[in-house]
């Protein structure tokens, strides 16, 4: 890649200020960057100075998301060169470190928080150099966190030691931006639509947060569509359109209305569509209140019409869509659909292409959809059938056996879009489909959307390209989850189209799903006590039914033998935390008991050798599942077979001794209370230690989001290590533990460790799907589960029912709280 | 040089070939190392490599549903139905009809609670088939108890250990069992669907894909299948024992990936799960002439698994590459095209 500072044609029509006395911050000129035929960005320059507030404006689509990209380091321009404070950088060595480490910090529109950590956790994720392990550190970041929290937004009323994913997306967004603002060195803070969720109160203090900060010499980049803002707080203004700057100046000679008519207004020969479809009554799609609430009436979509779906990103186009294709669900009560609809989506890897398929079968499947299941299926009628399709959208079916993934972006969409038309719905839903697509494919595009509504199908068209909407017969504008305007024939203009989706919205409620979550909240809270609960309602009927139960040694005869499962637990909740599953670590502990039953107490240093071994070997496994990404489900599985066989190697039948250090380590006791009960009190409360160390914190933000954890700077290999390394420590203690209690060891004494733990850690509310942990409840859940045996000997039911208990117990839990947990759509 | 290379290409979308061949090099070098491996012996292999076949091609439905399913409950499965056979059947073979009947029950209830959870509580596939399979154990302790005696229906051992022109006759119902699923898998929509829920399911639902309906099959047919096995497994030990179905958890699970049945989901085969699962009995086989004490033997069977996925992830992880959200938290208005990474390795 070469990094010539070529001008292109077409850069900054305004004039760029003389220079001024401040020193630059960072320069990039000549920016270009291809994506295949399509120019992101076509030597765009921009030069940001100390206390520069620029406004950053365009259209959707206009390039402004891939010029920050190349800022900050996380996408390389095909051309053009950045220079920092006049020192060239070269890209090849400009990545998203060398960015932060320059002092560039961006405040992404999707959030990069770790949801399930707290406010001051996320500022020590970002940055973690001065809290060493010292007592107390989270402290520091509260008070670092307080004090950013306050100077950009006063009066905030955040906690700081409140979960993210409790507080609101404005709130959430509040903690992003003073999360950055509060870096130390930081030079130049980019803020990507940073009050697209904040009310006007919020805005208002951030924009006088940045006027103070920029006095102070901190730069900022401003991106927003609220243009009131851009005037308001800019110093400069930026307007891209088409990947180039359209203009460029002081914001004093900028006003909304020449800054809509710079973005707007593109004479790209998009066909105007004049079918006259309104007579029509065929009504495929009906919209009715409160969706449209705004306009008064319901909004009928007939056969042989194009609907175009505009607004700005995130208004409730997307929802809609999905809504039209799936109306059953409850509170999509507006959407009334009377003929099955297809879908072509934008976004072709997450939605669209089955990668391991040919091109024909990516196609044939619209059609086998909606076939009966056993049906047989013809490679040969396939090929027919699309064939017809593909030829319409000119897609060469010479390139019908090659894998999907082999096509360009636009033989990928044409393929997706031959899928649709296969199935032969009288509705076909699009969402986006131009994205990243040639200009030729695209014309192709509109012309087949012509063809296909003229014969009789019904478009709808999301699209975050303005200027396509030009093609419909109709655009919906939304704002705010609702349609606020409908625009139709002569009436569709690029200029009516930008006005429409830039009228303010009357502010969201912030607090509208509020309601629900506090009922949900109440189920939750109940499901997460349901352990302690479960564990004081077992006690208290085998204490009423055998009074003995509550002395000192009833209660160490219970619950010794549950000291082993809840080490095993513990051990399983550090691997949960990291959203994975060890379906070994019970052997794991087998293995250990054995070896120290054996080798330890035969020859002390060797055994300890091989334990050290052994302990590195599990360590290593999580290393081998981080960097193959392999899952671990089975590789645990895998390595349990090996733990046992070592085991079985070693000694094949139960027997060995217990050293005598060992068993005094688990024998003592005291007067005062059950020897059990402290151990049991003990390991839950190191592994709250951990996990309220810095090191827990960042295990618990790689088990919530990997990838913002990256991006701060955090090796994910190293801590699959550490993690499974602890979790080692645990399952090791597990197993030394087991050789003490039964004096003796036995390989297959751990095996059913492995499912329980993973119960007692299910139950004790970890989820699943890692990053949260709640070592009490598990530990909780780990002495229930190995009282039920106990339990239902008191109750006089046969301990073959041990087993279906735990399991119902499991499933039990598992359901409450998926039905208190707010699903996702995911089917 | 291209011959090799165009192997290549075709064992790509052949990966059976690797078990099988596999299978074909252990076979020869046990034949020539010792005189008394023969075929006769192979079809011994073969017997007991039919068993765990069968449970191996319903796994393999399950897994290939994707998002790491696996289903956890078919050794629990198996144990039980050799017991409810021992009820049902009670020697008699005038009461084999109810005993098939009470084995397919079995299994299409299991499956059925199976989806329930997976399907319709969102319960991750491993935990829900984890309790599934805490709960059958009980219902095992409980026939256990009440078995009348460990008889055997005749004709079901004939067909269990039976051999028509010296090939077992399990191996046939295997084989057929094989190249029925081929041709599901193949050549019906319910095949296609399968493949496309496994690869990629918000695609899958968006192409018209009642995802749901396709994911509980596949634990309907894994539950049958192990249930159905179980009944024959119970013939041919001749009785059934608690603990009996756990040795083919892992070896199912090994069987599927090691037949070249993606891990991640979308792509299975048949034939590959024939030839891994001869593969590992061949493996375990030929660690007993060697000798090799049972643990070692467990051992070797870990470490295949391992190995085999540790190889296999490379080639997930070029193909998860193309699915990843990581590189595409690019919001649309970039309009940036993440480069789509072809698929191309060993």
């Amino acid at each position: 890649m070469s990094h010539i500072a070529v001008a292109v044609q077409g850069t900054a029509a305004g004039a760029v200020p003389a220079a001024p006395a401040r020193p630059s911050v960072v320069s990039l000129s000549g920016i270009t960057k291809s994506f295949g035929p399509t120019l992101a960005n076509a030597g765009i320059d921009l030069s940001v100075q100390a206390g520069d507030v620029i406004g950053l404006v365009g259209g959707n689509g206009a390039g402004k998301s891939t010029l920050m990209r190349i800022l900050c380091g996380a996408m390389w321009p095909t051309l053009g060169a950045i220079s920092f404070a006049g020192e060239m950088v070269a890209f090849a060595a400009y990545h998203t470190g060398e960015a932060q480490r320059r002092g560039i910090r961006m405040v992404h529109q999707e959030l990069s928080l770790c949801a399930n950590l707290s406010v001051a956790e996320n500022f020590f994720l970002e940055t973690p150099g001065d809290s060493a392990s010292r007592p107390g550190w989270r402290a520091l970041y509260r008070a670092r966190a307080r004090a950013a929290l306050d100077a950009v937004f006063p009066g905030n009323g955040i906690d700081a030691d409140a979960d993210v994913n409790h507080l609101t997306i404005a709130e959430r967004q509040m903690v992003e931006i003073a999360r950055a603002a509060a870096t130390p060195g930081v030079k130049l803070i980019v803020l990507d639509e940073p009050t697209s969720s904040l009310d006007l109160d919020r805005s208002k203090q951030l924009r006088a947060f940045i006027r103070e900060r920029a006095k102070a010499g901190l730069a900022f980049i401003f991106i927003s569509h609220k243009l009131q803002e851009i005037i308001d707080v800019a110093t400069e203004v930026v307007v891209l359109r088409n990947g180039r700057t359209a203009w460029q100046g002081h914001t004093a000679d900028a006003s909304i209305g020449k800054l809509v008519q710079l973005m707007g207004g593109d004479a790209d020969p998009v066909h105007q569509h004049a079918v006259s479809a309104a007579s029509s009554q065929d009504v495929l799609v009906r919209l009715s209140s409160p969706l449209t609430a705004g306009l008064g009436r319901n909004i009928d979509i007939v056969r042989g019409e194009i609907v175009g779906l505009a607004g700005l990103e995130g208004g409730g186009q997307k929802e809609l869509l999905h809504a039209i294709f799936n109306p059953e669900h409850k509170h999509r009560a507006s959407v009334t659909r009377r003929a099955e609809a297809g879908f072509i989506a934008g976004d072709r890897q997450k939605e669209g292409v089955f990668p391991l398929w040919s091109v024909l079968s990516n196609i044939s499947i619209g059609a086998l959809a909606r076939r009966p299941a056993l049906g047989v299926v013809s490679e040969r009628a396939n090929g027919e059938t699309a064939k017809g399709a593909a030829s319409k959208l000119r897609l060469d079916n010479k390139r019908f056996q090659s894998n999907i993934t082999e096509l360009s972006g636009g033989n990928q969409q044409k393929a997706l879009v031959a899928r649709a038309l296969v199935a032969d719905t009288p509705i076909i839903l699009l969402d986006d489909p131009t994205r990243g697509v040639d200009i030729a494919t695209k014309q192709d595009f509109y012309r087949l959307c012509n063809e296909v509504a003229r014969g009789g199908r019904a478009l709808v068209w999301h699209t975050t390209e303005d200027a396509e909407l030009l093609a419909c017969d109709r655009v919906l504008v939304f704002s705010g989850g609702r349609i606020v305007k409908e625009l139709a024939g002569e009436a569709i203009t690029e200029q009516a189209i930008v006005g429409a989706s830039f009228a303010q919205p009357e502010d969201k409620a912030a607090g509208v799903g509020r309601k629900q979550t506090a009922i949900a909240g109440l189920g939750r809270k109940l499901v997460n006590a349901a352990p302690f609960i479960g564990l004081a309602a077992v006690l208290a009927t085998m204490i009423a039914i055998n009074p003995a139960v509550a002395s000192t040694f009833g209660l160490d005869l219970l619950l010794m033998p549950a000291l082993s499962l809840v080490l095993v637990t513990a051990a399983q909740m550090f691997i949960v935390g990291g959203s994975e599953i060890d379906l070994g670590v019970g052997a794991f502990a087998g293995l250990v008991s054995v070896l120290s039953a054996t080798l330890l107490y035969d020859q002390p240093w060797l055994g300890a050798l091989a334990l050290v071994a052994a302990l590195a070997a599990y360590a290593g496994l999580g290393g081998v599942i981080q960097a193959r990404k392999i899952p671990a489900i089975v590789v645990t599985l895998g390595a349990s077979f090996i733990w046992v066989g070592i085991g079985y190697a070693l000694q094949p039948t139960p027997g060995g001794a217990s050293p005598d250090w060992l068993t005094a380590l688990f024998g003592w006791s005291v007067s005062f209370m059950p020897t059990s009960i402290i151990m049991i009190a003990a390991v839950a409360l190191i592994v709250l230690v951990i996990d309220r160390l810095p090191l827990g914190v960042v295990l618990r933000g790689f088990g919530n989001n990997p990838a913002a954890m990256i991006r701060s700077g955090w090796s994910p290999t190293r801590y699959a290590l550490v993690r499974y390394l602890i979790a080692g420590l645990f399952a090791g203690a597990a197993g030394l533990s087991l050789t003490a209690i039964n004096t003796a060891s036995d390989i297959n004494s751990g095996n059913s460790y492995t499912l329980l733990s993973v119960a007692a850690v299910v139950m004790g509310g970890c989820s699943l799907l890692g990053g949260i942990i709640s070592p009490i409840g598990a530990v909780a859940g780990a002495v229930t589960l190995s009282l039920i045996g106990a339990l239902l000997g008191t109750l006089s039911v046969s301990s073959d029912y041990n087993a279906a208990t735990q399991g119902l117990i499991l499933i039990a839990l598992l359901t409450l709280r998926s039905l208190t947990a707010d699903r996702g759509s995911e089917p | 040089m291209n011959a090799f290379a165009g192997f290549g290409i075709w064992a790509q979308r052949n990966r059976w070939i690797w078990a099988a061949i596999g299978v074909l090099i252990l076979w020869l070098v046990l034949s020539i190392v010792t005189n008394r491996f023969s075929l006769s012996s192979l079809s011994g292999v073969i017997l007991s490599a039919s068993f765990l076949t069968v449970v191996g091609i319903g796994q393999m439905f399950v897994v290939t549903t994707g998002r790491g399913n696996i289903d956890l409950s078919v050794a629990s499965v198996i144990t039980l139905s050799a017991f409810v056979a021992l009820l049902t059947v009670k020697g008699q073979d005038a009461n084999l009809a109810v005993g098939v009947v009470a084995a397919i029950v079995l299994g299409v209830a299991v499956g059925a609670f199976n989806s329930l959870l997976v399907v319709g509580l969102g319960i991750p596939a491993i935990i829900a088939t984890l309790a599934t399979g805490y709960v059958l154990a009980t219902a095992t302790l409980l026939s256990n108890k009440a078995i009348p005696g460990f008889a055997v229906s005749p004709a079901l051992k004939d067909i269990a250990t039976g051999r028509i022109g010296g090939v077992p006759i399990m191996a046939i119902v295997a084989i057929v069992g094989v190249a029925l699923t081929s041709f599901v898998l193949r050549y019906t929509v319910f095949g296609q669907l399968l493949s496309a829920v496994g690869q990629n399911r918000a695609a899958a639902r968006l192409a018209g894909i009642r995802n749901g309906r396709v994911i509980a099959s596949a634990f309907v047919i894994s539950s049958v299948l192990a249930s159905v096995d179980g009944l024959l497994l119970g013939a041919y030990i001749g009785g059934a024992f608690l603990e009996m179905g756990q040795p083919y958890l892992l070896q199912s699970i090994a069987a599927v990936v090691l037949g070249g049945t993606l891990i991640f989901g979308g792509s299975a085969t048949a034939l590959g799960t024939l030839f891994a699962s001869i593969l590992l009995i061949l493996i375990v086989t030929t660690m007993q002439i060697i000798g090799l004490p049972p643990g070692v033997q467990d051992i070797v069977q870990g470490i295949v698994v391992i190995f085999v996925l540790a190889l296999a992830g490379r080639q997930a992880l070029g193909r998860r590459a193309a699915v990843d959200p990581a590189d595409s938290e690019a919001d649309p208005a970039a309009k940036a095209e993440p480069s789509a990474p072809t698929v191309h390795s060993g």
